[in-house]
């Protein structure tokens, strides 16, 4: 800790929202919040997903205009509408990124605010306001890069170099550290603090309660669209700021490791390359959970696209040994029809049809199963799907709904039932809990294990390590398409995998 | 069946809260989008037989069935496709013009099932080449269809070079285009036989469920390890077998067929399946919807005739028509994105 941070009553207030409400539909997204947040301050803003984060911060921007309440900078209220939040010196770091990939550094930089003379863009002020801005952020990055051919950390700091360009008053981050490695996080943070010492008031909305506790001064906590508390961060704990996210006490699942009963190799991959994979060899037994490693664009799902036929692969094969029988994987649907389940990366694109119920979500990979002569069994159908979405633990168990009324971890447990139903051999899970509350994850979490001990073979890839180290039996860390260490549970912590992922040298003491 | 507008008063499970479910509550617009349809060919129905003159009578009755008939028959096959994820098929104006000259031209020499089995082979082809470069080859479907329009039209122009075949007077093809049951003509039962079996595939077998989830997500469709391309192919293939059948209840109507006999299908049967609230972005729909969809541009442009308006009026309204429903569906489509 450095110097204890001063009470917010010292600070002048910066920018004030009251009494906000807002309803989509009949749904209540914010429900009387309100926030201030004063001159140096960073102000934590967390909540489980769906709490209202995301709906609260685009209002605060004005992208959003509220049903009740206003927002105010320095006191004065601002008028609806993004250009006045704007003008006020409000800005917002979109969690999606927003560059545009074909333009350069200095042009998205500038973006929507581009300096003309004569009507033509001035290019030598604008690399000069760029170039201020990320001296600024402390970051060197050539002005004139096209933003695709830049890693996605520098992105992130274009983006944060973009709004700072505009030389806000506030700055309100959602969730900046998701994509990136531990080094670029210490890095994002201590450029925050310098950024609100020199008096910028910055929002932060992050899941990270750890990242939380290191620069935030204060927390306002969120759940159901409502504010539940607003805490100083120096008066309180990691766990009882959870406890109020969750609204219950949350039972850390805290069991003693499982001990991990591996039979026959399952999956066998010999010699992949693939895009961004550079030869690999990897097995999975039956009964063991196998962890991947790595940072972001490492090759990681790339690696277990190409091992199951998903994407192409260039060279090498991978083999699926069920029952003592050995089968050549050649394409997806050999690889599903051998007993592979795939749990997508992107579950609202890939994992589900969200407009169809989660009935049809569920049983559509066991179709055949469930119909005669190609005539669905609806009363099969829906008895099996209710079957499994208990199984998983949906909530509510209601199989007629749409799949996109669920909430992201109740729309992951529905991704996985969906291949439980086969009863597979071998599942694949990239990034499980992505985006799904601490509860969800904990179930989801108890699944897999469960799986495991049952017999099925398990690939997970995750790039939250905590999770990677509490769920594997070995883990691979994967860096620039290959293999660069492989962990047992012994030799595994955050640091050691974080080492080989940034390729550092392994210290041999760990 | 829950509407999705419903507020969920979600009872807690072992005495957790439960926050599983999104709240979402039907606007106006979605809720038009999704059952305007069923009003307004009410409405019109019932505008109709008060208010136009001549509209209730037996004859009239007989010949809206007779014009909705063929139509509704390509734009119930065309729903498959527009549903199996917003593909369209405009090369239903070759097929149904193929399909009647092929029955006229060579029933006198094969008989009138080989003349159907010919039209068959030629109905499959079309749904082959075009599922297969729109599904496998991921060909663009409005190019890959215009473009096997132009060669099935072209070689139909230069074998037939215009002549008008004619089925022989009183023959089978001739007493089905005349045949009643009561006062309907026998084309209106193919019409809703067709629709019933359609429907049928489309909502209860296994092959239909793939047309919805792969309109839904293809994706994630593929991901669960169907075999996505297939599911394609099938589609326009049986959009194929409905314009063949349409060819034939037209050519029979009338006992003639002509290589331009169909000029049109392609926008009055996308008309029909838009106007009847399936969703030109795949995934939603229903074969009753699209039999809606047809009574009611069949029974407008009846009206319009009726009153004395020219086709000119019958374009521009029919347009007029799509344009709202598909700004209707899109609106629709914004508004559940919160």
């Amino acid at each position: 800790m450095t110097t204890a941070p001063e009470t917010h009553t010292t600070r002048k207030t910066v920018i004030e929202a009251h009494d906000i409400v807002k309803r989509f539909g009949g749904a209540v997204a914010v429900d009387h919040v309100s926030i201030a947040v004063g001159a140096g301050e960073i102000h934590a803003v967390v909540g489980e997903n769906g709490a209202g984060k995301s709906t609260l911060m685009r209002i605060l921007a004005g992208i959003l205009t509220p049903d009740n309440g206003g927002v105010s900078v320095d006191g004065i209220v601002l008028e609806p509408g993004a250009k006045a939040s704007l003008e006020a010196g409000i800005a917002l770091v979109h969690q999606e990124l927003s560059l545009i990939p074909e333009m350069t550094v200095a042009e998205n930089i500038l973006l929507g605010s581009t300096p003309t003379k004569f009507g033509a863009i001035d290019s030598a002020r604008q690399r000069k306001i760029a170039a201020d801005a990320l001296d600024q952020i402390g970051v060197s990055v050539d002005l004139n890069e096209r933003v695709s051919r830049l890693s996605v950390a520098l992105r992130q700091f274009v983006e944060i170099a973009r709004a700072v360009a505009r030389s806000p008053r506030v700055l309100i981050l959602d969730e900046p550290t998701a994509t990136l490695t531990p080094a670029e996080t210490d890095y994002l943070l201590n450029m925050l603090q310098r950024l609100a010492a020199k008096g910028l008031a910055i929002i932060y909305i992050s899941h990270r309660i750890p990242e939380v506790f290191r620069i935030c001064e204060r927390a306002t906590i969120l759940r159901d669209g409502k504010v539940v508390d607003n805490l100083i961060i120096a008066d309180t704990t990691p766990n009882a700021i959870i406890d109020k996210m969750v609204g219950r006490e949350l039972k850390l699942d805290l069991q003693t490791r499982r001990i991990a009963n591996p039979g026959a190799v399952v999956l066998s991959a010999r010699g992949i390359r693939a895009f961004r994979v550079n030869g690999i060899d990897l097995d999975v037994r039956a009964g063991e959970i196998v962890g991947i490693g790595g940072l972001v664009g490492a090759g990681r799902s790339e690696l277990v696209r190409a091992i199951i036929g998903v994407d192409p692969r260039t060279a090498g094969t991978a083999t699926i040994t069920v029952d003592g029988q050995t089968k050549n994987i050649v394409g997806y649907r050999s690889a599903v029809r051998a007993g592979i389940g795939f749990v997508p990366e992107e579950r609202r694109t890939e994992g589900l049809a969200l407009e169809m119920s989660v009935a049809d979500n569920i049983t559509l990979p066991n179709r055949a199963a469930l119909s005669k002569a190609g005539f669905l069994q609806r009363g099969k159908i829906t008895e099996f799907a209710t079957r499994l979405a208990a199984e998983v633990g949906l909530r509510p168990p209601e199989v007629g709904r749409d799949a996109g009324q669920y909430s992201g971890g109740n729309q992951q447990k529905v991704v996985i039932a969906k291949w439980l139903g086969r009863e597979p051999k071998l599942i694949v899970l990239d990034e499980p809990t992505r985006g799904v509350d601490v509860g969800a994850k904990a179930e989801i979490h108890r699944l897999l294990r469960g799986l495991a001990d049952g017999g099925t073979a398990v690939l997970v890839i995750s790039s939250d390590l905590p999770e990677l180290l509490e769920l594997s039996d070995v883990i691979h860390v994967v860096r620039d398409g290959r293999i660069m260490g492989t962990l047992s549970p012994d030799e595994a912590n955050e640091r050691s995998v974080m080492a080989l992922a940034a390729g550092e040298k392994v210290a041999s003491s760990s | 069946m829950t509407e999705s507008g419903t507020q969920l008063k979600a009872a807690p499970v072992n005495g957790t809260p439960v926050e599983g479910i999104v709240k979402r509550q039907a606007s106006v617009i979605t809720w038009v989008a999704s059952r305007g349809i069923f009003i307004f060919t009410g409405v019109l129905l019932v505008f109709s037989v008060i208010f136009v003159n001549g509209f209730a009578s037996s004859v009239n009755i007989i010949d809206v069935f007779h014009r909705a008939s063929a139509i509704g028959i390509v734009a119930i096959g065309m729903t498959f496709v527009v549903i199996s994820a917003n593909y369209i098929d405009l090369s239903v104006v070759a097929q149904v013009a193929t399909a009647g000259v092929i029955l006229l031209a060579l029933s006198p020499t094969y008989g009138v099932l080989g003349a159907m089995a010919i039209a068959l082979f030629f109905a499959l082809l079309y749904g082959v080449v075009n599922g297969v470069s729109v599904g496998f080859l991921k060909a663009n479907a409005v190019v890959v269809t215009l473009g096997t329009t132009g060669i099935g039209a072209g070689i139909l122009s230069l074998l037939t070079t215009g002549t008008i075949y004619y089925g022989p007077e009183n023959g089978p093809i001739d007493a089905f285009g005349d045949a009643r049951v009561g006062p309907f003509p026998l084309s209106a039962f193919v019409l809703i036989l067709v629709a019933v079996i359609a429907s049928i595939v489309l909502s209860r077998t296994k092959f239909g469920f793939m047309i919805r989830s792969y309109g839904s997500n293809k994706q994630a469709t593929r991901l669960a390890g169907v075999n996505s391309g297939g599911v394609v192919v099938g589609a326009f293939v049986l959009t194929s077998i409905a314009a063949m059948i349409a060819g034939f209840v037209l050519a029979a109507y009338s006992n003639t067929a002509v290589a331009t006999m169909s000029e049109g299908f392609d926008f009055r049967a996308l008309a029909a399946v838009i106007i009847g609230g399936n969703s030109l972005f795949g995934g939603r729909g229903s074969i009753l919807r699209t039999f809606l969809g047809v009574i009611f541009i069949s029974v407008l442009s009846n009206i319009l005739v009726l009153s004395g308006f020219s086709f000119a009026w019958q374009q521009l309204v029919t347009g007029a028509v799509i344009v709202f429903a598909v700004a209707l569906d899109a609106l629709a489509r914004k508004a559940e994105k919160r």
